[in-house]
């Protein structure tokens, strides 16, 4: 196995990060989904450490709640100990459960240990089982996970590690910049780790396998594959982000300056081995020949270096005595404590007909069991509530006057009910990004941006263009880019600061003196000083192929004549260019006299050539989408939430986006189906297409008959403070918009009201009107929940669950099983797009609620924004991957409650298990990383997939 | 001449917790209260009988205060760490006048007493008064935390604390020579940095996971404002003597 093989073989256990720009929520835990979730769990805390569980306090708060019910955790507890033969203890496990575990650490206390009489039986066969009495396999133990530096760190007292780690962070951000300093680092085009050749004056020719394997031979690595783990674990921020770039071959930013895993792996190893070169330690030969000779001193600063020595033994090492003495008053004191921590527990549960012994293992199987018996009866419990609500009858008025479809979002969930409130209007929820996959180029903006989940890659561009004189526009926005540039460039050089801040800092204290004690006024004086946006539209329409010859020719002459006027002061009447372009593109023969250093310089710095016209009628056949395609977006949309006949008079589609000032994750609370970016131009993008007649007569043939008077209008929601913007309306007669004001001003009603309701959870929010300033608030740490809270999805017809108040909670996708194929063709669709992106949502909420240190980003007080990619604590740390505590924790307790994504279905269970088969959602589903529930209500069964199988949990009547 | 010999050993100018350290009988948690019963005994002999310091007397318990720098960053014990403090600060007491010395010397005690009583807190709660693997205290035990934070603060000599006011009460109103220079810099950047190296390891960091927590007890909380009153009202006494 090459090393490269054994690097990808264990590459995968650190998920990818995608640059916070665009956010993207992820399962950190990505990398364990072939497994089962219960026990990828197991396995993910032997690799990361850290909790998988939230504690048992947690969940008992929730118990005394009510939240879980006592009926759950006894089902539960029941299935746990009928495996191990111990049901009839069922009660005194429940009390274990609720009263001692909590307890159980405080069990292990020295001052009880001095008080109480240790039973031999316990004692003998806890001594038997540990670790203890195998000196070796105890090293192994207390070695795992740690590189050669950090033993080094542990055994002699050294600080290898800071060192280390921050020449490595240094080096790193500093190459995978994106322009935040204005110094960048030089040659970076050479990739990676002939960048940090030059850098780190490594004169000789090697390449990055010879170079990784040449530092294994001297640290005498034995297992290479692991060791890689270990330090790829170091820093798992970088490392993933640095993952992420190297498997994405389009990210403008990898294609710059290139880098791979095994680049950072060079990296590491070679610092390790430059700072361990001159210690008598430095390889791994040594280090067990010296541990070999010094065990039970090695035992004890191992020990003591991971924090598990206690103070008696901390006074004897310091007091230089027998380590060996030590070594073994430390074991016996550890054995004794695990058996007085069994006997307080044994006493506790009142449990005196069983053995010690026995009892040492109930209690055991009982901790090991209790963090994902507490989950599943928090998910059932929640199970039942949900399934009885949304299985109990309910009709409604058939006749709207419109129908808003949302863009997917748990935020949605309170405005929809808001709206349905509010008048004769239905709601329904489309899978994020609505469907339509774009590359989007917004107007005044060089780059596309891509709205679709991170796992779709889109293949059409949609240009925005104006479609009024935006001269004005044009000359505000320069003025405003040329100051902000230079203001930037002041601030980052590292030389400019000082004088910048003598001269013009104090006019900088009026914005920060204003948006820390009048946000609103000073966002309202800066925000009509913005330049306003022209209107616009979007090309959707695919070019002919005259047209994109025609645009290419155009730019091809353009930048000829600019760089002939610019460049070589040699200017070229219309037909010469054209002469010049063919004999550049076409070879065809020159007529006209040019110097060849014009035509060298064109070819070579500016591709005018035959290659770059290809590319570029490539790039342009791009443009748009053929009817066809645009025919089936909207099909697929409409189809999808079950909307194909009894359309209203207006159909919203509205996408979402999130407002917040000085907030690196602001991408995080926009629509996370659109790669972290506002779902507007999607939403966009389909009114626009549904609009057209000749579309809509081809929808007649698919079974979708819309009315020649329905009107489809792009909306956007903003999520933070549940305002609502209609777009496009200029469509709309008179009398149309006579009834869309009417319309507009009951779901301005509906913001208002939802804004109420999300006040009462929000930390200092007194009334709705404070939402708007945390929206402008530069010192907001938590301008919105966010999505927060999210606990599930229901797919299904919006009457099963219109009645029901969730909070913001569960994602609420509209489905109609009836007209759903037999191939489950709409339900694979759901579970593609929507169900993947809700898990990864899921799973990062989750795993930054349980460990918010080892999942999630820390809080945000201590964060730096790094290289435009992320951000660290401080001045350097790990770049911060997940949610920050501000986003998932309140006070110190944890907001966001953890669960895995119930998912319930409303369809029969034939064509849940045919989408399940055709998905790739299969392996998680499978796998239970989700909670599936399905509502079959023809079969009048609701089944739940637990421990691979699918279960009727209730029958319907 | 012997009155400097008395006060040189009262004031603990010389270690001799190098021999109480080896006596069983002694344990390491009675060294701190025995050498500030005999602190206070030197400042009432220094009132009783005032006389000008013997600079060569000083030198010795400045050697003495350096050794007890060095045992002062070896140790993570909060018992041994107040007797060692107070040894080290020894060539202050001795050096300043009888006044300064006597006030420097009580501020003194009274925050080593706070730190001293902690170090019982802890053996009780860990089993020693060891605090290597007792960190990040601020987050999980928040009133032990701010306590060993006001104790350490005072003890680094951060103003408006009295051992700052108080010490610079003291060198303000002694004859300055190159050993008071010599003396005053060590003793000024040596107490910041065991306070600081204390502070960094219990009340700032990470919490041990494999420690079981225990926030100090109420009446302890009562004792501790106690000794935090008397720190506020020798700061009141050391800014009058700082201004007069």
């Amino acid at each position: 196995m090459s090393i490269l093989e054994k690097l990808n073989a264990i590459k995968d256990t650190v998920p990818h990060y995608w640059p916070i720009g665009a956010f993207i929520h992820h399962n950190p835990l990505k990398g364990f989904e072939h497994l089962n979730f219960k026990e990828a769990l197991i396995k993910a805390q032997q690799t990361f450490g850290g909790k998988v569980y939230m504690d048992p306090d947690y969940y008992i708060g929730l118990f005394k709640e009510g939240k879980i019910s006592s009926e759950m955790l006894e089902k539960n507890l029941l299935r746990v100990l009928k495996e191990a033969k111990l049901e009839r203890y069922l009660e005194q496990a429940k009390t274990f459960m609720l009263e001692v575990s909590p307890l159980w650490n405080s069990y292990r206390s020295y001052e009880d240990l001095k008080i109480n009489e240790i039973d031999e039986t316990l004692h003998s066969y806890l001594e038997e089982n540990a670790i203890y009495k195998d000196e070796e396999a105890w090293i192994a133990s207390l070695t795992k996970n740690m590189t050669l530096y950090e033993i080094h760190d542990a055994l002699f007292g050294t600080s290898k590690k800071e060192l280390i780690e921050k020449d490595v962070i240094e080096f790193v951000a500093r190459f995978l910049d994106q322009q935040q300093t204005t110094l960048s680092m030089t040659d970076r085009d050479l990739g990676m780790f002939e960048t940090f050749k030059l850098y780190e004056n490594i004169d000789y020719i090697i390449d990055v396998e010879e170079f990784v394997q040449e530092a294994l031979d001297t640290l005498k690595v034995q297992d290479v594959q692991t060791y890689f783990l270990t330090h790829i674990l170091k820093l798992h921020g970088w490392a993933g982000y640095i993952k992420y770039r190297s498997e994405s071959k389009e990210y403008y930013a990898q294609q710059e300056h290139p880098s791979t895993l095994m680049d950072y792996i060079a990296i590491r190893l070679h610092f390790e081995v430059k700072y361990l070169r001159k210690k008598k330690i430095n390889d791994f030969e040594k280090l067990q020949a010296y541990i070999k000779s010094n065990t039970p001193y090695a035992i004890l600063k191992l020990l003591q270096a991971k924090g598990k020595l206690t103070g008696t033994y901390n006074d004897a090492m310091e007091e230089h005595q027998d380590y060996q003495e030590i070594v073994d008053a430390y074991a016996k004191d550890e054995i004794n404590l695990n058996s007085l921590q069994v006997q307080l527990a044994q006493k506790a549960v009142q449990l005196d007909d069983m053995m010690p012994v026995a009892f040492s293992n109930f209690a055991n199987l009982l901790k090991k069991e209790e963090g994902f018996m507490w989950l599943k009866s928090l998910e059932d419990s929640y199970i039942a509530t949900h399934v009885d609500a949304f299985t109990s009858p309910h009709t409604y008025d058939k006749k709207p006057l419109s129908s808003t479809i949302f863009c997917l979002d748990v935020r949605s969930e309170v405005i929809r009910r808001k709206v349905e409130e509010s008048g004769p209007y239905t709601t329904y929820g489309a899978g994020g990004f609505l469907g339509i996959p774009i590359l989007f180029v917004e107007f005044d903006k060089a780059h596309a941006l891509s709205l679709a989940p991170a796992v779709i890659k889109p293949e059409n561009i949609v240009f925005e263009i104006p479609v009024e004189s935006h001269e004005t526009y044009n000359s505000q926005k320069s003025v405003t880019k040329t100051t902000k540039k230079v203001l930037s460039d002041l601030k980052n050089n590292p030389y400019t600061p000082y004088v910048m801040v003598e001269a013009i800092g104090w006019l900088f204290g009026f914005k920060l003196f204003g948006k820390t004690f009048f946000p609103k006024k000073t966002h309202m004086i800066f925000s009509k000083s913005k330049p306003v946006k022209p209107k616009t539209t979007y090309t959707l329409d695919k070019l002919s192929e005259e047209e994109i010859e025609k645009y290419v020719k155009r730019l091809h002459t353009n930048i000829i004549n600019e760089v002939l006027t610019t460049q070589f002061g040699t200017g070229l009447n219309s037909s010469d260019i054209i002469l010049l372009w063919e004999h550049l593109v076409f070879d065809k023969p020159l007529k006209i006299r040019i110097s060849s250093d014009i035509i060298d310089n064109l070819k070579q710095a500016y591709h005018i050539t035959s290659e770059d016209y290809e590319i570029q009628k490539v790039n342009l056949a791009k443009v748009g989408f053929t009817i066809e395609e645009q025919v089936m977006y909207i099909e697929n949309l409409l189809k999808m939430i079950g909307l194909i006949d009894a359309f209203p008079k207006f159909v919203i589609i509205s996408g979402h986006g999130s407002c917040s000032d000085n907030n690196p994750f602001e991408s995080a609370l926009d629509c996370g189906a659109c790669g972290g970016s506002i779902s507007l131009p999607n939403a966009r993008a389909l009114s626009m297409i549904a609009n057209k007649a000749e579309i809509r007569e081809k929808l007649i043939y698919r079974g979708i008959s819309i009315p020649e008077d329905t009107r489809f209008i792009p909306a956007l929601h903003i999520t933070t403070t549940d305002e609502m913007t209609f777009y496009d309306t200029e469509i709309l007669n008179t009398k149309e918009l006579e009834l869309f004001l009417g319309m507009q001003e009951d779901f301005k009603n509906a913001s208002l009201a939802s804004r109420e309701e999300r006040a009462k959870v929000l930390p200092n929010a007194k009334n709705e009107k404070d939402l708007f300033i945390k929206t402008m608030d530069w010192s907001e740490p938590r301008p919105e929940w966010g999505l927060a809270g999210n606990m599930g999805v229901f797919a299904g017809p919006r009457d099963s669950c219109r009645h029901m108040a969730l909070h913001n909670r569960l994602f609420l996708h509209s489905y109609d099983a009836t007209i759903d194929n037999e191939n489950a063709d709409i339900l694979t669709r759901i579970f593609n797009g929507p169900l993947v992106v809700g898990q990864w949502i899921n799973l990062e909420h989750y795993f930054s609620t349980v460990d918010n240190k080892v999942y999630g980003a820390g809080s945000k007080v201590y964060h730096n924004v790094v290289s435009k990619i992320g951000v660290y604590n401080g001045n350097y740390s790990d770049l911060k991957i997940g949610l920050p505590t501000q986003s998932v924790i309140e006070e110190g307790k944890a907001y966001h409650e953890p669960v895995r994504l119930l998912t319930y279905m409303e369809a029969p269970l034939e064509t849940v298990a045919k989408a399940v088969e055709n998905s790739v959602a299969k392996e998680f589903i499978l796998n239970e990383w989700i909670r599936p529930v399905i509502i079959d209500k023809a079969a009048k069964k609701v089944y739940s997939y637990e421990f691979g199988e699918f279960i009727v949990i209730k029958e319907l009547v | 001449m012997l009155i400097d010999f008395i006060l040189l050993f009262l004031f603990a100018g010389v270690p001799y917790y190098l021999v109480f350290e080896n006596i069983p009988v002694m344990r390491k948690d009675k060294i701190f209260p025995l050498a500030a019963l005999l602190v206070i005994a030197g400042m009432f002999i220094s009132y009783q009988f005032p006389q000008e310091t013997s600079m060569p007397f000083v030198m010795v318990a400045f050697f003495a205060s350096l050794f007890s720098l060095h045992k002062a960053n070896q140790t993570n014990n909060l018992c041994k760490l107040t007797y060692y403090i107070l040894f080290f600060n020894a060539p202050l007491l001795i050096m300043f006048k009888t006044k300064e010395s006597i006030l420097y010397g009580v501020s003194l005690i009274v925050a080593l007493m706070g730190v001293y009583l902690m170090g019982k807190y802890y053996a009780r709660s860990y089993g020693s008064p060891n605090y290597q693997s007792v960190s990040g205290i601020t987050l999980v035990t928040p009133y032990a935390g701010l306590i060993l934070t006001v104790y350490f603060t005072a003890l680094a000599l951060y103003p408006p604390f009295p051992n700052a006011l108080l010490f610079l009460n003291g060198i303000l109103k002694s004859e300055i020579s190159i050993l008071w220079y010599l003396i005053v810099i060590v003793i000024f950047f040596g107490n910041f940095l065991i306070a600081v190296r204390v502070m960094a390891k219990t009340v700032f960091g990470k919490p041990n996971d494999n420690v079981h927590y225990i926030d100090i007890s109420p009446t302890e909380r009562v004792v501790h404002l106690l000794i935090i009153a008397v720190l506020l009202l020798l700061s009141v006494i050391g800014l009058q003597e700082v201004l007069s």
